[in-house]
């Protein structure tokens, strides 16, 4: 649905985005993660027609986006990182206002402002001032303006940023029901939004791609991101304990250390969750068992890892991407 | 089409919602009925309803003054602004053709002063109630002249506002730039010599008030007049969407 080759943008001599190439199918929800400054919102507005790439190209439905931008852009539905609205129009002027950009008829605009209002939650608030929302309500009617259209592909940037933490559950929850729809692209910096909304992630750093896959596959690719944690009440003989632990099938690491209060605290690491082995170990063992616990592996160590390395390996510019990256996922 | 006539209403909308148009409109209508009463009343001469009225709309200085700095002011935050809060991200995303955006908001801003110059049927209304009935076929051939220079300075106007970041410096180019095509024919003519009378020769092209006065003021549509305003206002709108362009490809 999206094909993006080798998209670069420059501004002056700062390359904002260097040589990215991603696919995204139709009914895929893929979420660019990245810090602040990594290219993300530069990225959407080249993929919705806004900036024209320095190099590269970009297709929506077979569409290119400079030779055929008016087709691409009638098949997006784009909120903008600022959630551009005029805050001196009414909540629902401004997606009839949407409508008849998209060439509406009158009525077919003034239902779906009616649908889009209930989806975002706003219903009660479509005579309200724009100018008069707060920010978190004005973030919902960009999500309104772009959900108008019913286009085949959303590109959301930022969509969660503004809001409380309830919203933010919602609008999640909103995301996941429109994925079934929709092909949909999201940015955030934060990455439990991604991991809460979107199976398929793309890491972007300093304009390169860093990684790309589903989250399964890139916390796989962190490798043994997970662990089992168990905590034995003293007297702890540690060494026999970690002997012991390091003997069980499928165990491939042991990190064991007596805590302050004595008792002691083991990080197991080996093929998944080992809880099972390691609870009838401790009873075999006849140890006190004061916590067993599945450490699900996260992004987030894989993300702090990338930004991270490569902030340290390559302190200039010219950075490639360092994990396997779109040709090896898609 | 659908695009443009949207963004049209959008934007004519956006003018009235805006405490300042009203405040313009206020001030043209006092503006123009000093003028209008100053000429009506003037004691040497007796009433001149006609000459009165061409006055307000065209015919002299006064009305003048105000179109180049009027056109500047209500087109100014059109693609600045919008620029700035994103909005023109909202409207060049849109399956929208970027002339029609900028062409949209130059017909909102032109509507907007042939309605201000329209409080010259009101003047003409008065003086016939009064029982001097005015010249209604020059009357209403100077208000279309008066709203067809609207529209080339309308687009002048967003000329600057494309070029311009801010607001009031778009207006304050713009309206720098509207007295000096305005002002720079007469100049030229006074000068002697061989290089100004070349110089005149190419600044007749652009002198629109010649054109204004040779026509539309003394009531005649003449086809060659129009088509030097629509000319010229074609021309500038082509360089607003081409300056809005290229402000894509800076980001
Ligand atoms: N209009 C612009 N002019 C100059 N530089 C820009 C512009 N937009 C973005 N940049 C630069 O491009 C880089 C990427 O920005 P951006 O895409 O906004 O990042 P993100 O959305 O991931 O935070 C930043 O270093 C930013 O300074
Ligand atoms: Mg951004």
């Amino acid at each position: 649905m999206i094909d993006v080759q080798h998209l670069s943008r420059r501004f002056g001599p700062h390359l904002a985005v260097d040589d990215i190439s991603f696919r995204l199918e139709r009914g895929e929800v893929v979420g660019f993660l990245g810090p602040n400054g990594a290219g993300k919102t530069t990225t959407m507005r080249m993929l919705t027609g806004f900036l024209p790439p320095s190099g590269g190209t970009v297709r929506v439905d077979g569409f290119d986006v400079l030779k055929d931008s008016l087709a691409v852009r009638a098949r997006i539905g784009y909120l903008p990182e600022s959630v551009p609205l005029y805050r001196e129009l009414r909540v629902q002027e401004m997606l009839w206002f949407q409508g008849r950009l998209r060439g509406l008829s009158r009525a077919e605009a003034r239902r779906r402002t009616g649908v889009v209002l209930e989806r975002v939650g706003l219903a009660e608030r479509a005579r309200s001032l724009i100018g008069c929302l707060s920010k978190g309500q004005r973030q919902r009617v960009g999500l309104a303006v772009a959900l108008l259209p019913e286009p085949e592909v959303l590109v959301l940037d930022e969509p969660t940023s503004g809001l409380d933490p309830l919203q933010r559950l919602e609008v999640r929850a909103l995301i996941r029901e429109l994925s079934k729809e929709r092909t949909v692209l999201l940015s955030s910096h934060i990455l439990p939004e991604i991991e809460a909304t979107c199976p398929r992630v793309i890491i972007l750093q300093r304009g390169h791609i860093a990684a790309d896959g589903t989250q399964t596959e890139l916390v796989a690719r962190l490798g043994g991101g997970g662990f089992v944690r168990l905590e034995l009440a003293r007297p702890v003989e540690l060494e026999r304990a970690r002997t012991d632990l390091a003997a069980l099938s499928g165990v491939h690491s042991v990190e064991a250390q007596l805590l302050a209060d004595g008792n002691a605290a083991c990080e197991v690491r080996g093929e998944g969750d080992l809880r099972g082995a390691l609870g009838a170990l401790a009873h075999a063992r006849g140890w006190t068992v004061r916590e067993l616990s599945w450490q699900r592996p996260t992004l987030e160590k894989l993300f702090t890892h990338i930004a991270f390395e490569l902030e340290h390996e390559h302190p200039a510019g010219s950075v490639r991407a360092a994990p396997p990256s779109a040709e090896g996922a898609a | 089409m659908k695009g443009l006539a949207a963004i049209y209403r959008r934007e004519l909308a956006g003018l009235f919602l805006a405490p300042l148009a009203w405040i313009l409109l206020l001030v043209v209508l006092f503006y123009q009925a000093y003028f209008f009463l100053l000429v009506l009343s003037n004691p040497s001469r007796g009433p001149e309803v006609n000459e009165a009225l061409s006055l307000v709309l065209g015919g002299g200085y006064p009305f003048w003054l105000l179109l180049l700095t009027l056109a500047p002011l209500l087109t100014m935050r059109m693609i600045s602004e919008e620029s700035r809060s994103g909005l023109l991200e909202f409207l060049l995303t849109a399956p929208v053709a970027d002339g029609a955006v900028v062409v949209g908001k130059a017909m909102a801003a032109t509507t907007f002063l042939a309605l201000a110059w329209s409080s010259a049927f009101l003047f003409g209304l008065l003086v016939q109630f009064l029982g001097a009935p005015p010249d209604w076929g020059q009357l209403f051939t100077a208000w279309l002249g008066a709203s067809l220079a609207s529209g080339l300075f309308c687009a002048l106007g967003l000329v600057s506002s494309a070029l311009f970041s801010t607001p009031l410096l778009a207006a304050f180019m713009a309206i720098l730039a509207n007295i000096a095509m305005f002002a720079l024919p007469p100049l030229v003519r006074s000068l002697h010599g061989p290089a100004g009378a070349l110089l005149a020769q190419v600044l007749e092209r652009i002198d629109v008030f010649r054109h204004f006065q040779g026509s539309f003021q003394a009531g005649v549509l003449d086809s060659a007049h129009v088509i030097f305003f629509l000319a010229w206002t074609a021309a500038a709108l082509f360089l607003a969407v081409r300056v809005v362009e290229s402000r894509r490809w800076l980001g």
